[in-house]
């Protein structure tokens, strides 16, 4: 009934271009640290303490970015692409932080392959929009319809950004072993990356993070469909495309266990359920109709 | 079913002797699980490309789907029942005495040079850890064992006992429940026959939220009986839904109910009536009607001449409908409040008007004796995904070698390699700083 005055949340011009400033301070600092873990992964292993370091930076930037966003929009920042994607992105950098600090070896290898995973995101988020005319984000600041109002919705879309996050960077260990299996293990790509089996923990440890998140999203999902839909499941495409990751990554962690099933096949099993959520994120709104319309 | 599992090196191997047994084995096997989730995935992942309705009822909802369902339902169980007893082995009766030389072929394992009660040391060290531990002695001297995250090792029969239960629930409130849909605006009522009880609404309020655009709030008052007798009496809006007897009965959304009086104008007799979207609105016996289309609470035109509302504040409300005279469409009408249109019929001149509008609330009703067991499996799931990938059961086991002067110790670590290989990074550690204290 509403196609036009879209009835947004007054923001003060200060707010509104501190916000903007601390995206693109965010988003550069996160390439300086893509550049940072490439120039490691190149043999320059003196860059790898730098690049992570450019890293917290680069997450702590965002931090602020996404704390301005909830004062402007007055809540927990989760609807549309843009929100979404933004906490997404947060979530998948906290993770890895996380582990790199875990693993004390720092697996600062992996940051070469996650960190361009973090920037394809801001790119969607940023220029593919202007190149896919179709695509649009928005970023103006919704208030929340009542339907949302709900604290599952919160533990729905926190579960849903460290699920997405484990999977990432699920998917970047599956590049990296898929590159160690191709590349001559004496050159300088071969040696910089780390052996199979380590790949394979770190595969298997992000996935498991992941699906254990991605269950209770699901979960929370349907919690918060039963009562303010009256079912706790609709089939609608966003529902299923986030069973289909669910199925998948399950497929990826008993294959694990079967011989026979290792290797490449698990590598292509995560690469498949890592296609998977992108299309749940991206591919289900822009192709697909339901009633997920809001991220 | 137990030789696909390859860190499972001390259970005994289970070989299927009879046809029964190895068609069990097959049904519960592992692999026919991955083949079915794998075809699953792949048939929901074409039934998303079409229209949600069909697939519901063509494939989510057929035969063969909910076939293939059951199917891996029971793969799940008769595989978890048979990993009960091998796990539960695998957890509860571990090897506690080890020789030397399995120890040292382990692919975790240190050798330290000590001397002085190093399995006093060492034991000390697996504590630190956080292992139980216990000292057995055999022929060829004591051997030390230390566990932790035993109950990491259930966590496969906790989410497959889990998933079970939400398929089973799931049935089970699909078979006893219904599902049903009605409405209903201040005075009104209604009967849901499937569950016997009849719905009063005493009232229905709308409250504006502060930012006008956003959708407002409705709240709706009702009396649920059954013979006569109140069940409940409560409010529902959006996300707080009225429950009972494993009923619920929930706010879908709203709709603008107009009033919309008639005028003859040369009787002047005139009847008040309240229609909803899409109603006809008779003005005489020949059929010639306004059909409702759209109401607008704060009416505005577009400059490309398309009506819209401002916003949900009800400060210029419209209600849009169109003229069907001899079945055909003649002309729309824009009923604003209190000002007559007046439309020529076969029975004279009828002054039409808008006096008004009620809102009325759309009720989805459904039972659900599943809802509690999916709650319990949702929980236990969660349980069972954490014991699996959080609990990380490690074991060791130390010899120490009098002839060399050294202590042996190996690892072993299910689901988690290089936690335990760091475990034992730490263990060497303490019993290493250990050894230069008592040195000195
Ligand atoms: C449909 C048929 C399925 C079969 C036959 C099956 C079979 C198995 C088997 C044999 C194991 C190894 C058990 C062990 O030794 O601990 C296992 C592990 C596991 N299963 Fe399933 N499973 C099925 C479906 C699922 C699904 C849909 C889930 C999703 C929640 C699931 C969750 C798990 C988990 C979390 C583990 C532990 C995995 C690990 O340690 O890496 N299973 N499954």
């Amino acid at each position: 009934m509403f196609d036009r005055p879209p009835g947004l949340i007054p923001v003060s011009p200060l707010g509104m271009q501190v916000e903007n400033v601390l995206f693109m301070l965010s988003m550069i600092a996160y390439l300086l640290a893509t550049i940072g873990y490439l120039v490691n992964l190149s043999g320059k292993k003196e860059w790898g303490p730098f690049a992570s370091t450019l890293l917290k930076v680069a997450f702590l930037v965002h931090t602020a970015f996404i704390v301005t966003r909830t004062i402007n929009v007055q809540r927990p920042p989760f609807v549309g692409h843009y929100e979404f994607g933004n906490l997404f992105i947060w979530a998948t950098a906290l993770v890895y932080i996380w582990s790199e600090w875990r693993l004390k070896d720092k697996y600062f290898a992996v940051g070469a392959f996650l960190t361009p995973l973090a920037m394809l995101y801001f790119a969607y988020l940023t220029v593919i929009p202007s190149i896919i005319p179709a695509v649009y984000i928005s970023r103006s600041h919704r208030p929340l319809p009542p339907v949302l109002q709900s604290d599952w919705l919160t533990i729905h879309v926190i579960t849903s950004v460290f699920g997405y996050a484990g999977f990432t960077l699920a998917f970047a260990a599956a590049l990296m072993w898929f590159l160690k299996e191709k590349v001559d293990s004496r050159s300088l790509l071969g040696k910089a990356l780390p052996q199979v089996r380590l790949l394979d923990e770190y595969m298997y440890r992000a996935a498991a993070f992941g699906f254990l998140f991605q269950t209770v999203m699901i979960i929370s999902g349907a919690i918060w469909a039963d009562i303010s839909w009256g079912r706790y499941w609709g089939w609608d495409p966003k529902e299923m495309w986030s069973l289909i990751t669910w199925f998948v990554f399950a497929v990826y962690l008993h294959a694990r266990f079967t011989r026979g099933w290792t290797g490449m096949r698990t590598v292509a099993l995560v690469s498949v359920g890592w296609f998977a959520m992108l299309f749940t994120w991206v591919g289900v709104a822009w192709l697909l109709s339901g009633i997920h319309s809001f991220g | 079913m137990v030789k696909e599992v390859a860190d499972i090196p001390e259970e005994q191997q289970i070989v299927p002797e009879s046809p029964v047994k190895q068609i069990l084995s097959f049904l519960g096997s592992m692999q026919l699980g991955i083949i079915l989730l794998l075809l699953l995935s792949v048939i929901t992942l074409f039934a998303t490309f079409r229209p949600m309705q069909l697939a519901i009822e063509y494939v989510y909802n057929s035969w063969w789907f909910l076939g293939i369902m059951s199917f891996a339902g029971l793969n799940l169980f008769i595989c978890t029942v048979e990993r009960c007893r091998p796990l539960s082995m695998l957890a509860l009766q571990p090897k506690k005495t080890m020789s030397a030389e399995a120890i040292k072929k382990m692919q975790i394992n240190a050798a330290i040079k000590l001397t002085g009660e190093p399995l006093t040391k060492a034991e000390k060290a697996f504590k630190k850890a956080g292992l139980r531990t216990v000292v057995t002695a055999t022929p060829e001297g004591a051997v030390l064992f230390g566990e932790k995250g035993k109950f990491g090792y259930f966590g496969s029969i906790v989410t497959h006992f889990s998933l079970l239960l939400i398929l089973l629930a799931a049935a089970y409130g699909s078979l006893t429940g219904f599902e049903d849909t009605n409405g209903g605006y201040a005075g009104s009522n209604f009967f849901v026959p499937e569950g016997r009880f009849r719905v009063d609404v005493t009232d229905v309020r709308m409250v504006q939220e502060e930012n006008p655009v956003i959708r407002p709030r409705v709240y709706t008052e009702m009396t649920i009986t059954r013979d006569g007798q109140t069940i409940v009496q409560d409010t529902l809006s959006i996300n707080y839904p009225i429950r009972f007897e494993g009923t619920t009965i929930y706010h879908t959304t709203f709709h603008y109910l107009p009033e919309i009086t008639l005028k003859d104008t040369a009787t002047g007799e005139a009847e008040a009536s309240k229609f909803m979207m899409g109603n006809k609105i008779n003005l005489d016996d020949q059929g010639t009607h306004i059909q409702l289309m759209e109401f607008f609470p704060n009416f505005s035109m577009g400059q490309d001449g398309r009506p819209f509302s401002l916003n949900y504040l009800p400060e210029r409300p419209v209600a849009v409908g169109i003229i069907v005279r001899d079945g055909q469409r003649e002309a729309s009408v824009f009923l604003q409040l209190n000002e007559p249109e007046v439309v020529e019929t076969a029975a004279g001149d009828v002054e039409v008007l808008l006096t008004g509008f009620d809102v009325a609330s759309v009720y989805s009703i459904s039972k659900n004796l599943g809802r509690p067991y999916l709650f319990i499996g949702s929980v236990l799931m969660t349980l069972g995904l954490y014991m699996s990938f959080f609990l990380f059961p490690s074991r060791f086991w130390a010899v120490y070698d009098e002839g060399k002067r050294t202590l042996f110790i190996g690892g072993r670590g299910y689901r988690n390699r290089i936690g335990t290989e760091q475990a034992l990074e730490k263990i060497e550690e303490e019993i290493k700083k250990g050894r230069k204290s008592s040195d000195v």
